[in-house]
């Protein structure tokens, strides 16, 4: 379960990204975070990992607490939450299955790691973590040499091998192009269905979150403001969330076509 | 991308096949070509390798005596001797910069025909390849043993390096203010002048004043073979066993070296970036409020 | 509105909307510019005057000098045009390359030929210490790559002091610890390999892809595995360049650290220049340059494909 009370988040240059949140999750939930950009969603996600460090209030994720853990802790708690990016962050150069390996670099001794060479029981992880996304035959390819939408699922594999119980995606579908992204989303949803991990993902487009989510999350200028079901989030709710009126880049169906 | 729905686990799992790793020919290749180098090297070398051994007590040792011996009266005869080796270096490269501009506009592939180029480049890379050591001996029976020979010899060399380099940033300048130029009707000259020149000065003087960095520590070089500087003065100490010297010798261009090296690299990030953007501002706002009024008469 | 004239216009512009505008008045030529150049020719004068400060460098009276402080050696330089004298060193060169009883022989046994295996050998050598050496430097070296501030101002300053010891005064002082030979030119080469090696990959470090260093940081790894698998694939490419780079500055210095008793082909060149033997000495200096170009030409294709 993960928990926020009363999270702040202020950065340097007095930016309040994060105030006063007070939000509950519970296991296996899938939930949709929206808001304008500068809302704060990426900082809502970061917060669970402690990639960006909470100024006031606190954040419980499972047993552990933010802020106050170790640095030792600290990894424990973020090889248990996956993560995936929308710029993919993969390294090009090398194959798929390496970059897949690098979700179990919490797991193995750092000579392994150092070396390279992963142990067979890693590697039967790594590639059954890619089967789930049906990406397995591009196993030993450059990564660079994938699709978008080839990218970012073997970036949710890499996320899959580190065995998380919480799924964290940051605009996940943002570079993609609307079937890819569809296809994206579906997989994140079987997987939390079928595996139970818990997810959260950051979306600007409304009908991808209605479509996907369990339950939505709305943010404007760092504040909670919406927390429902999907099925109640209609427009009205989101211009609330939006503080406007809804434009055609807010909608996935809407992008391309010529 | 044809897929269109993701279809439950268990099935995926069981109709994909997974790919076999690949025999990763270039890795094992040059793998096995840098061991079989290493074991080659090693083995045929004429090293006595048991001396690795003692070396860490001789060093201590010797730094033993260093500081036993430390002293700061030879520092001005060590300051002077390094002042000649910057000297030196000085000279040098300002003959290679001299020398070597004209010819890089010869050099360059997108300023002149093939057939100009390519004599000019081997022509540099032969001033390159020639060690400035070896020029400096073949300038002795000429010029004697002083430091003008050696500024002479990294002159040369100098001009082969800078010419190469320079020639290559040429190369990768924008083609598009080359165009403007001619299209307006410029000539070559113009073109130079007004396209070329603007776009790659900044980038070739850095790099000069990379050079000088560099001659700095050939100048030292070469000071071992008799061309004085701060190379004579610590390879004479080491000669005569004047520890007192070679300390504060090894000090001296150590120091002198980082100091000019720390200099060089704000000089070049300043002529690459230009002015901070400080600075910049001051400028701009000082030249519109001195502008002119446009008088109106009517 | 009418194309701009060489004359002030005496009436505001034609077009109603245009506010009156104000010409600024040219900035003087920066401090930057008129200091630089200022201090440029000082600096020259002050060290190309023949005085106590300057080494006494004139170059209108060079070419003078030059031509007349040895004449016979001048005009021996002069033969190179004579076609006649050309076709007659190449018949040299060749006789002594291939005659066995020739005490230049361009086999492994002759004082050249292993001279120049001996100079290879140290480059090789050096090269791939070093280059192993650099790798890991060279990320501790970069901001990035360093655990902490500390280990990153430590690993600079003894690179920039590395970097300050020319190849020839470490070669003196590894003479003094392991006694002449081959030893200390490897070992001063290495030394001098690790400088350049570290300095050049780490600014590239500078430039690389954050995002996959994150994804590793956010799976929970150390900060070793994430540079390993995030950060040193990103400048392998470049690393490699820059070691086969380092190559070809090691079989140079290579040749001239045997001047200082390190190995090589210096020390046979130092030979033949004591005993006076001056086409021995050319005909060494002649095969140094061949290999040099040769090496160049393979090395600058390879790289090539590397970045």
């Amino acid at each position: 379960m993960i928990q926020f009370e009363s999270a702040e988040v202020t950065y340097p240059g007095g930016v309040h990204a994060l105030q006063g949140v007070d939000l509950t999750i519970d296991d296996g939930e899938l939930i949709v975070v929206v808001g304008l950009s500068g809302a704060g969603k990426s900082t809502l996600i970061r917060a669970i990992n402690g990639l960006v460090p909470l100024t006031g209030g606190q954040v419980t994720v499972g047993e552990r607490t933010l802020p106050g853990l170790g640095r030792r802790e600290l990894r424990e708690l973020r090889a248990e939450v996956g993560m995936i990016f929308q710029a993919f962050n993969l390294v090009h150069r090398t194959t798929v299955l390496s970059n897949v390996l690098m979700g179990r670099l919490h797991h193995v001794p750092s000579w392994r790691s150092l070396s390279g060479l992963y142990s067979p029981e890693d590697r039967e992880i790594a590639m059954q973590a890619l089967e789930l996304v049906e990406v397995v035959e591009k196993a030993y390819v450059r990564a660079g040499n994938l699709s978008g939408g080839q990218q970012q699922r073997v970036g949710i594999a890499r996320a899959l091998a580190q065995q998380p119980r919480v799924l964290l995606a940051d605009e996940p579908v943002a570079s993609l192009d609307p079937p890819t992204s569809h296809v994206v989303m579906r997989y994140l949803q079987q997987i939390n269905r079928e595996l139970g991990i818990t997810t959260l993902i950051n979306l600007h487009f409304l009908d991808l979150a209605r479509t996907y989510a369990d339950r939505v999350i709305g943010l404007r200028e760092g504040r909670l403001v919406y927390d429902g079901p999907a099925a109640d989030a209609d427009e009205a709710v989101f211009e609330e969330i939006y503080g406007r009126s809804l434009t055609a880049d807010d909608v996935l169906e809407a992008q391309g076509g010529l | 991308m044809t897929e269109t729905r993701s279809r439950p686990a268990r099935s995926r799992l069981a109709e994909q096949v997974r790919p076999e790793r690949p025999f990763a020919r270039f890795r094992w290749t040059v793998t096995l070509v840098l061991t079989a180098l290493l074991v080659w090297s090693s083995a045929t070398v004429d090293a006595s390798w048991g001396r690795l051994t003692e070396a860490p007590g001789r060093a201590v040792g010797f730094a033993q005596t260093l500081v036993a011996n430390a002293s700061l009266e030879p520092l001005g005869v060590a300051l002077e001797a390094m002042w000649e080796s910057i000297a030196i270096a000085w000279i040098a490269t300002l003959i290679g910069a001299v020398c070597s501009f004209p010819l890089v506009f010869l050099a360059a592939g997108n300023l002149t025909r093939g057939r100009v180029k390519q004599p000019v480049r081997q022509l540099l890379n032969v001033f390159r390849a020639v060690p400035e050591i070896v020029l400096a001996i073949a300038l002795i029976p000429f010029l004697g043993l002083g430091p003008v020979t050696g500024a002479v010899a990294m002159g040369i060399s100098s001009i082969g390096t800078l010419g190469k380099l320079s020639a290559e940033i040429v190369e990768s300048i924008d083609r598009g203010p080359l165009e403007a130029v001619e299209a307006s009707g410029g000539g070559r000259l113009t073109r130079l002048r007004w396209a070329v020149l603007p776009q790659a000065m900044p980038e070739i003087a850095a790099f000069w004043l990379y050079r000088f960095e560099i001659n700095i520590r050939v100048s030292a070089v070469l000071g071992v073979i008799g061309i004085g500087g701060i190379g004579g003065f610590i390879a004479q100490a080491v000669e005569r066993n004047v520890f007192e010297r070679i300390g504060l010798g090894l000090v001296v261009v150590i120091l002198a070296t980082m100091l000019v090296d720390a200099i060089s690299s704000r000089l070049r990030r300043r002529l690459i970036e230009g002015p901070s953007p400080a600075a910049q501002a001051r400028r701009e706002r000082a030249s519109v409020a001195g502008a002119e009024h446009e008088e109106d008469p009517e | 509105m009418s194309a701009p004239t060489g004359e002030r216009p005496r009436r505001p512009s034609p077009v109603a909307s245009a506010r009156p505008q104000r010409r600024p008045r040219k900035p003087p030529p920066q401090p930057f510019t008129l200091l630089g150049l200022v201090g440029l020719a000082a600096f020259t004068l002050v060290t190309a005057w023949d005085w106590v400060l300057g080494i006494g460098f004139n170059p209108i009276a060079l070419p003078g000098e030059l031509a007349d402080s040895n004449p016979a050696m001048v005009e021996g330089l002069f033969n190179i045009t004579d076609a006649d004298w050309r076709a007659d060193y190449a018949e040299l060169l060749r006789t002594h390359f291939t005659d066995p009883d020739s005490p230049w022989l361009l086999s492994l046994d002759s004082r050249i030929g292993s001279g120049l295996v001996e100079t290879v050998q140290i480059a090789v050598l050096a090269t791939l210490v070093g280059a192993a050496a650099s790798l890991p430097l060279a990320v501790l070296n970069s901001r990035l790559g360093a655990p902490n501030r500390t280990t990153h101002a430590v690993i600079k300053t003894l690179n920039n002091i590395n970097r300050a010891i020319p190849d020839v005064i470490w070669a003196a002082l590894f003479v003094v610890l392991v006694s002449v030979g081959a030893l200390p030119g490897i070992l001063a080469l290495t030394m001098f390999t690790i400088g350049v090696v570290v300095k050049l990959t780490s600014d590239v470090v500078d430039g690389v892809d954050l995002g996959p260093v994150e994804a590793a940081r956010a799976a929970g790894a150390s900060h070793a595995a994430a540079m390993r698998t995030a950060l040193v694939p990103q400048i392998l490419p470049s690393f490699a360049s820059f070691s086969l780079y380092a190559f070809e500055l090691n079989l140079r210095g290579a040749a001239v650290l045997g001047f200082v008793g390190a190995g090589g082909i210096g020390q046979a060149m130092n030979y033949y220049w004591s005993q006076l033997d001056f086409e021995a000495v050319s005909v060494i200096i002649f095969v140094y340059l061949v290999l040099v170009v040769i090496v160049e030409q393979v090395s600058i294709s390879v790289r090539r494909r590397l970045v």
